[in-house]
């Protein structure tokens, strides 16, 4: 029996080695070993209660197919970048993958043949979904033309609002019609309350630094950052009259808005009255019945305020969308649970029953599901509310120049706040033309530079 | 004394190994055992490390996406970067944060450990704990927890504030271009004081006592004896955590990206951009691995002559 002892150099090495040769062996096992079960296929999404919503489909369709699919749930920036660098580098990737909206950022940048996804065009024309879905809502998901994905959801905005605070305060939500009705409204309820100076009571939460409440209005305008063809059309003087709009509802003496921010803190104001009306696509009503439950039947939702009289009532915020990689197993099989999962009628309704998310198949907007009462919302036919403007919502194109021209519209608007907050209105005009000019000519310069785009 | 070295000499001497374990297989082992034992460092290293660092030089002259398609551009990654306003953001934001490391976060540290190095403190133990505590819990939790601490009209610190000055409790922190820094900052100072006292302190108990017992009976008093007798004693030390330092505000990366999640990391106009998130965005979020490799070379250049300036002038201090 030989000694430990003996072994060259001692103890040390040789419990180093026991230590080296068991981590080898113990990554070996969990990559090769063990007796699980591999997948037939892999679908990655990050939307957690996404999984709960799929896990019919997927036995069914495992049932009905013979096979074994798995649902991975990962954090939506690591399955981007990660999925990107994955399909890029040639190692393992999902069969399908459900992608957030600023999907196409990441994986649209390069040459058409280096995007990792099956081109849906043809088929999508072919197979007859082109007229079903929602037009505007595969505009998140193409580039140069072509379709990668398939749209999960339409995301219509709307605003609810403390019904029983805006009845209370005698404001008719019928007669705010226009954004100016609703600023009007707005400044005579905006109030400090208890006398302190500082505002108890705003009309509405809306994010401070631009961001997301900027990106809306402008898209109800129909002013994207980009268009179809990634050029660029946020410089425009439409653009001006609604940056400085929004400012005026954030700061200054007419203000009528507030920060309320997001989680606990929203659910706070929600509760203590602190905005009356919030910016709300589907998806974020699912989010208040859960973290605000405090303020349930007191809630109600309308549209948004037009820009003049007939106008569009609705916005977009944010999307999901299906994609099947190149590079899985079997392409076609995944391409059937895609059908399966977005395009089955029934469990659409149910699957707005959990989420109130309206899905971008329009056919599924008349189920029974759509027309149930909602008690959260004061009994309104929350699906029915927001169907009725689904099929208005704006295009929201999306690229890799997108991120960086957002920076920019923030840094505009950020950089009129601070010239407002100096001499007002004297001049702003011009200074946000002159930022906006010089925030389009950074854009150029940015695309300017991607050759790769061009191969 | 010559005795026990002669005795450690003879102990560890090879021959001795060899006298007591003779045969072949014991004369093969001594020829290629070291090798065994250093090859897998070589080879994590030059994996890991040399070939990482020899790839970054080539893709900063190319355009990348990812690792997929490549183009060579010369030298036009270095001139973008160096002719973009947001780097130059991302640089002034990083520097200020260096600053406030050196001068508010180092001070408070040095003042701390100066606090605990008492015989008297009988909490010594307990205020080192707690003062280096929030170190355990990593940046991304820290980021977080300050988030909801900043959140206006509800948040401890802004109500802290109101209570203090009157002031602030619907100030944005995180939302306001002129205050991001300052909230980062704040930040980083409950993060990082406790870990600087930590070698501070532990720099301060290895100072020879006997030379400020002697200084205080030469009259010096209690800033004198501090300033001529137990800081240069630390100096070496104090360099070191200068320069980590410095190192580590330019490499700041995780807690303005968890502080300001909406923005992803970058603030309100940029206020919160750091290098290394300048980085990440480009090499990364862009999928630009050569625009990133081309920042990653400036920032380590940056790095690398503010710590050379700092030893040196630590030399001339000497």
């Amino acid at each position: 029996m030989p000694k430990i002892e003996n072994f060259p150099y001692g103890k040390a090495p040789f419990w180093l080695g026991v230590l080296a040769l068991g981590s080898l062996l113990g990554v070996v096992w969990v990559q090769y070993g063990g007796a699980r079960e591999k997948p037939d296929l892999v679908l990655a999404l990050s939307a957690p209660n996404h999984v709960a919503a799929y896990r019919a489909v997927e036995e069914r369709f495992e049932r009905e197919h013979g096979i074994k699919v798995a649902l991975q749930l990962v954090n939506a920036r690591a399955l981007t970048t990660r999925l990107q660098n994955a399909m890029l580098a040639g190692t393992e990737v999902p069969d399908l993958a459900e992608l957030p909206a600023d999907a196409m950022r990441y994986f649209g940048r390069g040459p058409l043949k280096d995007i990792g996804f099956v081109d849906l065009t043809e088929r999508l024309s072919a197979e007859g979904y082109r007229d079903r879905l929602v037009e505007a809502r595969l505009s998140l998901w193409s580039t140069r033309g072509h379709v990668f994905a398939l749209p999960h959801d339409v995301h219509p905005v709307m605003l609810t609002y403390r019904a029983d605070l805006v009845e209370a305060l005698g404001i008719d939500v019928d007669t705010l019609r226009t954004w100016d009705d609703f600023a009007a409204a707005g400044q005579r309820v905006t109030a400090d309350l208890d006398g302190d100076g500082a505002i108890d009571r705003y009309m509405i939460d809306f994010p401070s630094g631009g961001s997301q409440g900027l990106s809306i209005i402008m898209l109800q305008r129909n002013i994207g950052l980009f268009d179809e063809h990634a050029n660029v059309t946020f410089n425009q003087p439409l653009m001006v009259e609604t940056l400085i709009w929004y400012l005026h509802q954030n700061y200054g003496d007419k203000r009528i808005a507030y920060d309320c921010g997001w989680g606990q803190s929203l659910a706070k104001a929600m509760g203590d009255g602190l905005a009356l009306f919030y910016l709300a696509p589907d998806w974020r009503t699912g989010l208040m019945q859960t973290e605000a439950p405090k303020v349930a039947g007191k809630m109600k939702v309308m549209p948004l305020p037009a820009w003049e009289i007939g106008g569009r009532r609705t916005s977009v915020w944010g999307g999901s969308g299906l994609a099947v990689t190149k590079r899985g197993r079997d392409p076609e099989l995944a391409w059937k649970l895609a059908q399966e999962l977005y395009f089955t009628r029934g469990e659409l309704g149910r699957r707005f029953a959990e989420t109130n998310i309206i899905p971008a198949l329009k056919e599924a907007w008349d189920l029974p599901e759509f027309r149930e009462p909602n008690a959260f919302f004061s009994g309104q036919r929350l699906g029915t509310e927001f169907a009725n403007l689904a099929a208005e919502v704006p295009p929201l194109w999306m690229n890799p120049y997108t991120i960086i021209a957002e920076n920019r519209m923030n840094e505009v608007f950020l950089r009129a706040v601070e010239h407002y907050k100096q001499n007002g209105d004297t001049g702003l005009r011009e200074f946000v033309q002159a930022e906006l000019d010089d925030a389009e000519a950074y854009v150029h310069r940015y695309i300017g530079r991607n050759v790769l785009a061009k191969l | 004394m010559s005795q026990p070295s002669e005795s450690i000499t003879l102990a560890a001497s090879p021959g001795s190994v060899a006298k007591k374990n003779q045969g072949p297989p014991r004369r093969l082992y001594k020829g290629w055992a070291p090798y065994a034992f250093f090859a897998p460092f070589l080879l994590l290293t030059a994996v890991f490390t040399i070939y990482p660092l020899f790839n970054a030089v080539i893709l900063a002259f190319h355009q990348t996406n990812g690792p997929a398609s490549r183009a060579f551009v010369g030298l036009d990654n270095f001139r973008y970067v160096l002719t973009d306003p947001v780097f130059y953001k991302a640089l002034g934001n990083t520097s200020i944060y260096a600053l406030c490391s050196v001068f508010i976060q180092l001070p408070l540290a040095l003042g701390l450990a100066l606090l605990l190095n008492t015989d008297k403190s009988r909490a010594k133990g307990f205020f080192r704990l707690v003062l280096f505590s929030p170190n355990l819990v990593g940046q991304i939790f820290v980021g977080i927890l300050f988030g909801v601490l900043f959140t206006p009209r509800y948040g401890l610190i802004n109500q802290a504030v109101q209570a203090l000055f009157g002031w602030g409790l619907n100030e944005q922190w995180l939302g306001t271009p002129s205050l991001v820094m300052p909230a980062i900052v704040i930040t980083g100072l409950w993060m990082w004081v406790g870990f600087n006292m930590v070698y501070f302190l532990a720099a301060l108990q290895s100072v020879d006592r006997s030379l400020e017992e002697a200084a205080r009976i030469d009259g010096a008093n209690r800033f004198q004896v501090f300033w001529h007798v137990t800081l240069p004693s630390i100096r070496h030390v104090v360099v070191f955590v200068v320069v980590t330092s410095i190192i580590g505000s330019y490499q700041l990366f995780e807690l303005p990206l968890a502080l300001l999640p909406v923005t992803d990391g970058h603030g309100p106009d940029n206020s919160g951009l750091t290098v290394i998130l300048y980085l990440y965005d480009q090499g990364f979020n862009a999928g630009d691995l050569g625009l990133g490799s081309a920042v990653g070379w400036i920032v380590a250049a940056i790095i690398f002559t503010l710590s050379l300036l700092q030893i040196r002038l630590a030399r001339l201090a000497d």
